[in-house]
């Protein structure tokens, strides 16, 4: 471990030349950009840039492709605050509160903590990327499809504090993300399910269409016939287009446990970082003093989705580097990244290409710091945006999202169905179904039906397995205290005087 | 001046034809040869950047370029969506169009047969295949299995595959038949998904590319028991293959490239030259089959079509034995 830190010393070294350097900037830039155009993803991102890349040097190529892919983590964040889209998927959590602060005519200090969040959850991501990688990578093969469809029974669980008002409305909409999550072939089976003919829906329905129509499109359609005089929705302060450090450190348990949680779902084979946001929102909210902030502009919940994402696109390369196995989509794309370089991944890249392994580590605490100091200095130029009225804004960003969402596949398919997602998200807005479920039920509910059909054909049906795997019955446990402790505290609670009742936990749906 | 400018070229067309008149056989394929291609050429990938697909284009297209084969660009494009029925969907539209190429993967044949697109492998033109890639059956290092005799003895086994509908899952079904096994097929969503369970010790066995295996292999994680190509593979010269235990287990997946169908005879013809220099070159070789540890391969037009059918067969009988061919 300490040989581990004077490698990464040579390898800042070594990533400090000028042209690495000219990468890590330009690789950041982009990676902005296409993080904050709604529909394309960091995968898309990386995969645009693939073959430009790797027509330069093996190192400043990976370097490049590393920023995109930790740029548009940073680039999410903007569209999904300002504009209450989410630039990607895993900014689809940043959404809930950090729209509601730019309505607020804090869009400032929202920018701010996604600015800070973003840096933090990168910086423990690399830490432990640097510190433990292969260690790390033991312990998430660990986690099979026992494990997982555990940690997603206990995700499920958590999100439910995230249901609004009404249980059944939040019940309702979170089988529609399910029902949703199984569009497409059947992951066990083959065959197509609910695809109606179309050999579009035969892939499934892209996340960020989703999130993109039901978030950005919905608000949108709900704004547009409403007055300018009703939708001026805060005066302009030139000190709110200026992130704010106290209410920055304020959020710090959110940013610490965002980032853990975000790394360690990050390394798990098929979680990803959107559910990861999930979780550390779901996390952030349950463990809050005051959850009924959350919703209605909380800082806290834009803090732990944003650590939590940076973080886990530092997770995820770590299957890639360690144990020479892509762990997600992105880092797939980066190992075809290193194949068209000559580079062979394997698990011996840490000993045969010590060097180039290095250095791209180096690069990425150099991207990082290039980032912050970027976004800081656009901050309040952005920040303007959320001032900017609707007749105005409107029209352009809703051009700009069709062609965001077109370049995903070339094709209009894609198009209309964000439209009519925007249309069904206006319908559940109108109609008081909170969205958070939806989206909730699509991203994690393939994880659960994956892990407990994978289970079940490997123990020819048998469900007692499950309780066999002591990692699974740690987080039961964990679940079933979560359930059970706060209807407890809630009874003894109305049972003793009511005399601090801000204490009393709220209870989730 | 319009109408002088056209005069000149009417002339000029006029004696151009006359000497292609007097010419010999010889000089007519060549004065073909040299208007074709008149512009870029367009490739059709039908996955995503990055995958073994898009890098067999790139690859391709990049040699092709260096060696200067062809006076004109090849410009490599998705067109990702419905597992393949999106791109091969609009190559097939661009009948007879000598300027669109694509790649053959799993998928030309499984999609089709699927019956979710109405179209199938007959309705392309076969131009050649220029390497082929086998599998390797592979358990962890640390598995008491050590031959393909241990693995008929062992009960219970558990075998991931890369996806519901592809190569590694038809294998495993064929491997079921051929050693009379009750191996439990899991599918994953992605072969680094199944190394990682094999790892994590929830997989026992899994077939899989040499590219992806040979790093395990090297590394000691991985434990190669047999492999699917008709002939030992020259990077594991100790593994045998199925064919020689006396079990009907080969499979290679064909590097093929096809056009639309209604492409003249001369076109195939064209191609089947380029990509010959091609899959014969060095340059090839070391950037593509010696990286990606693929196996050496040229087939023609008339040899890939035959090879397609065979395949298309293959894939026909396993997924009507799993209910899944319509």
């Amino acid at each position: 471990m300490f040989e581990a830190w004077g490698l990464l010393f040579n390898g800042l070294a070594a990533a400090s030349e000028p042209s690495i350097l000219l990468a890590i900037f330009i690789g950041s830039v982009i990676g902005l950009f296409i993080g904050a155009l709604p529909g394309l993803g960091p995968t898309a991102g990386v995969a645009i840039l693939l073959p430009v890349a790797v027509g330069f040097d093996g190192t400043a190529a990976i370097a490049a492709l590393g920023a995109v892919y930790y740029g548009a983590q940073y680039g999410g964040a903007v569209t999904a605050i300002l504009l209450g889209i989410p630039g990607d998927a895993s900014a689809t959590m940043t959404v809930i509160d950090g729209y509601q602060l730019a309505k607020q005519g804090k869009a400032g200090p929202a920018l701010g903590i996604s600015i800070a969040a973003s840096f933090v959850g990168g910086l423990i991501g690399l830490l432990l990327l640097t510190a433990f990688a292969t260690t790390i990578a033991r312990a998430a093969i660990a986690f099979g499809p026992i494990e997982m469809t555990a940690l997603m029974i206990f995700s499920l669980s958590l999100v439910s504090v995230l249901g609004g008002r009404d249980p059944l409305k939040a019940g309702v909409s979170l089988f529609g993300g399910l029902w949703i999550g199984t569009i497409g072939l059947d992951p066990i089976m083959g065959v197509p399910r609910f695809e109606f003919g179309s050999i579009y829906l035969f892939d499934g329905i892209e996340f960020s269409i989703l999130a993109v129509g039901l978030f950005g499109l919905a608000e949108m359609y709900a704004t547009a016939p409403v007055s300018e005089d009703e939708t001026n929705r805060a005066r302009f302060r030139f000190r709110e287009l200026l992130p704010n450090v106290r209410e920055t450190l304020r959020c710090w348990r959110e940013l610490i446990s965002g980032s853990l949680i975000g790394f360690f779902v990050g390394v798990l084979p098929g979680a990803g970082a959107t559910a990861a946001t999930m979780i550390s929102y779901a996390f952030a909210k349950r463990f809050a003093k005051h959850p009924e902030r959350f919703g209605k502009g909380a800082m806290e919940g834009v803090a732990a989705p944003e650590a939590a994402n940076n973080s886990a696109s530092y997770g995820n390369m770590i299957p890639m580097f360690a144990l020479g196995i892509p762990g997600s989509g992105t880092t797939a794309v980066l190992m075809g990244g290193l194949l068209m370089i000559g580079l062979q991944p394997g698990p011996m890249l840490f000993q045969t290409q010590s060097t180039f392994v290095w250095t791209i580590f180096g690069s990425f605490y150099i991207g990082n710091l290039a980032l912050v100091a970027i976004t800081i200095l656009l901050t309040p130029i952005l920040a303007t945006a959320a001032f900017v009225k609707p007749g105005f804004l409107f029209p352009a960003v809703m051009a700009i999202v069709m062609f965001g969402i077109y370049s995903i596949d070339n094709s209009m398919f894609q198009v209309l169905l964000a439209i009519g997602f925007g249309v069904v998200g206006y319908i559940m807005m109108k109609l008081d179904y909170p969205p958070v479920p939806l989206v909730l039920g699509m991203i994690l509910g393939p994880i659960l039906e994956r892990g407990i059909r994978r289970t079940l054909i490997g123990s020819d049906g048998d469900v007692g397995v499950f309780f066999q795997s002591p990692i699974a019955l740690v987080i039961f446990a964990l679940t079933a205290a979560l359930i059970i402790l706060p209807w407890w505290m809630n009874r003894r609670a109305r049972h003793a005087p009511a005399d601090h009742p801000e204490l009393t936990p709220k209870v989730g749906p | 001046m319009g109408s002088n400018m056209r005069g000149v070229t009417r002339r000029a067309f006029a004696i151009g034809c006359a000497a292609l008149l007097t010419a010999s056989q010889f000089a007519i394929t060549a004065a073909q040869a040299s208007d074709y291609p008149a512009k870029d050429i367009q490739y059709v990938v039908t996955a995503g950047v990055g995958g073994g697909s898009d890098i067999l284009a790139r690859t391709l297209a990049k040699v092709i370029q260096e060696k200067q084969l062809i006076p004109v660009n090849i410009l490599v494009e998705n067109r990702t969506g419905g597992s393949g029925a999106v791109g091969y969907s609009y190559i097939n539209a661009q009948e007879g169009n000598s300027y669109t190429l694509g790649g053959v993967g799993v998928s030309f044949f499984t999609t089709p047969l699927l019956g979710k697109m109405p179209i199938n492998y007959k309705n392309f033109t076969p131009l050649a295949a220029i390497a082929r890639s086998p599998y390797i059956l592979a358990v962890a290092n640390t598995s008491p299995i050590k031959t393909i005799d241990d693995l008929k003895a062992a009960k219970g086994l558990k075998i991931g595959t890369a996806g519901a509908v592809s190569d590694p899952a038809i294998l495993a079904h064929i491997t079921n038949k051929q050693l009379g096994t009750d191996i439990k097929v899991v599918p994953y969503d992605g072969e680094g998904e199944v190394i990682a369970a094999i790892l994590g010790g929830h997989l026992d066995l899994l077939y899989g590319n040499p590219n992806e295996i040979l790093e395990q292999v090297k590394a000691g994680t991985l434990r190669p028991l047999a492999v699917t190509s008709p002939e030992r593979m020259t990077s594991l010269a100790e593994v045998p293959t199925f064919k020689e235990l006396g079990y009907d287990i080969v499979h290679t997946q064909l590097r093929g490239i096809i056009m639309p169908s209604g492409v003249p005879a001369e076109t195939v013809a064209y191609w089947e030259g380029i990509l010959k220099t091609v899959a014969e070159s060095p340059e090839w070789q070391a950037q593509y089959v010696d990286r990606f540890n693929e196996t050496p391969l040229y087939l023609n037009s008339a040899e890939f079509g035959a090879a397609m059918v065979e395949t298309s067969a293959r894939y026909e009988s396993v997924m009507r034995d799993l209910g899944l061919a319509k």
